[in-house]
């Protein structure tokens, strides 16, 4: 499931970019500033989208938004919370 | 606080129907054309919202002679053109009115956005003197709000067509920010920046211009202003912080205007901060914030800077404070690396 997370959200950020660069970068890479490049702007417009898309609130959930930290993290961070039961 | 007016044109802003007139289009209602002038003089923005070719919109400019923030006409539902102005001007829907003769319209609008405020024209000339349509202070940056808005709409859709990243195209609007201690001057705007800000507000509560006065003469504290402009226009004062310095520094407001959101403004202000901190020999910068939906650009902003937070504190006893118990203490610990400030920042 996680590996469908992943392209779902490298296609999310790409469209949020309007950059290809996030389809295949490795899974480490930063979201905000040097990484993917978001900015806050695009950071809350990520987090919004994903309420509306998994249901899951990151900013209410996760006040370090760690999961920002890099796709991998974010992918992971949705997956154990839509597995939770 | 009303902060945009949304005005249908059919029999509303126009007197008349717009394409039913291809010869002679419909002349603007004067008496809602007075009013438009006056709430934009409070610094309130006007927009359209009108089922209608866009020439509708240009002709409504034409006949009001007033300069709309942002203008949606089309086919699509009237929430949608609200969701799209909203958008646009970084508005919430609580700060936004809608006025439309169709009681229809009304009705889909209200159940689509029930926090937008739904008005009738006959509405108006009562609404202009209700507290949500009537801010306290104007300042000159309210009362150029309108052009201001003009401008962003100009920079935004070359950024469209720029193909570089974010930063290049920042310098290549030679983008100009000045990070300074505030003067007696700046306060009324930093009050006004108080009571609007909610994106990128930290404390979530208005500070008066007398705090404000005593913290600018304090010796514990610093009260900084922040200034941007661009090629596209000076958008003046956008955003201002109280400082707490000593051993450790403490910020217990941070607030920037949304005029200022996808400029980098926030980052290089956080970086800002971070560095004087550094420079004045402080081991760390705690920034209290408020843990609401609203400020979650603020805390994105927050943690790119490297600011972590433990989490929001138990509270002791029955009498705890309701907003404290919703507040976490952000961290930048000063050791560990800090980013350079662009080059756009005037030192």
């Amino acid at each position: 499931m996680t590996a469908d997370l992943t392209s779902e959200i490298r296609q999310l950020l790409a469209e949020l970019t309007g950059d290809s660069r996030p389809l295949d970068a490795p899974l480490d890479t930063a979201l905000l500033r040097d990484g993917i490049g978001l900015d806050s702007l695009g950071g809350t417009v990520l987090l919004t989208e994903i309420e509306r898309r998994y249901g899951v609130d990151i900013a209410a959930e996760d006040l370090n938004l760690d999961c920002l930290e890099s796709i991998g993290a974010l992918a992971d961070y949705i997956a154990s919370r839509l597995a939770a039961p | 606080m009303i902060k945009c007016v949304v005005w249908d044109l059919d029999n509303t802003l126009l007197d008349g129907v717009f394409l039913e007139s291809p010869d002679q289009p419909p002349a603007a209602n004067p008496r809602l054309t007075g009013l438009l002038k006056e709430f934009a003089g409070r610094g309130i923005l006007q927009a359209i919202a009108s089922r209608n070719p866009p020439e509708a919109g240009q002709h409504a400019e034409h006949v009001t002679g007033h300069a709309f923030a942002a203008t949606q006409c089309g086919w699509g539902p009237k929430s949608a053109a609200i969701r799209a102005i909203m958008a646009e001007l970084g508005l919430t829907a609580d700060s936004v009115a809608f006025v439309d003769d169709d009681p229809m319209e009304r009705a889909k609008v209200s159940f689509s956005l029930p926090d937008v405020l739904v008005l009738a024209p006959d509405d108006m000339t009562a609404a202009a003197g209700w507290p949500q349509f009537s801010p306290a202070v104007v300042t000159d940056e309210a009362r150029r709000r309108g052009e201001l808005y003009r401008q962003r709409r100009a920079r935004q859709e070359e950024a469209r067509a720029f193909g570089g990243s974010t930063d290049e195209f920042l310098r290549h609007s030679q983008t100009r920010v000045s990070i300074r201690p505030a003067t007696p001057g700046d306060l009324p705007r930093l009050h006004e920046l108080s009571v609007r800000t909610h994106q990128f507000n930290s404390a979530g509560t208005s500070i008066s211009e007398t705090e404000l006065a005593s913290l600018a003469g304090s010796p514990t504290h610093r009260l900084l202003a922040v200034t941007l402009a661009d090629r596209f226009g000076d958008d003046g004062l956008v955003g201002g912080c109280v400082l707490a310095t000593g051993r450790s520094w403490r910020v217990p407001l941070v607030m920037m205007s949304c005029r200022a959101l996808g400029r980098g403004v926030i980052d290089a202000f956080l970086t800002w901060i971070c560095r004087a901190a550094q420079r004045a020999g402080a081991a760390q910068v705690a920034v209290p914030c408020l843990i609401s939906p609203r400020n979650v650009p603020l805390r994105i902003a927050l943690t790119g800077a490297g600011f972590r937070t433990g989490g929001i504190p138990e509270q002791d006893g029955e009498a705890a404070d309701p907003a404290a118990s919703k507040t976490a203490v952000y961290v930048r610990d000063l050791s560990q690396p800090l980013p350079g400030l662009p080059s756009w920042v005037q030192r």
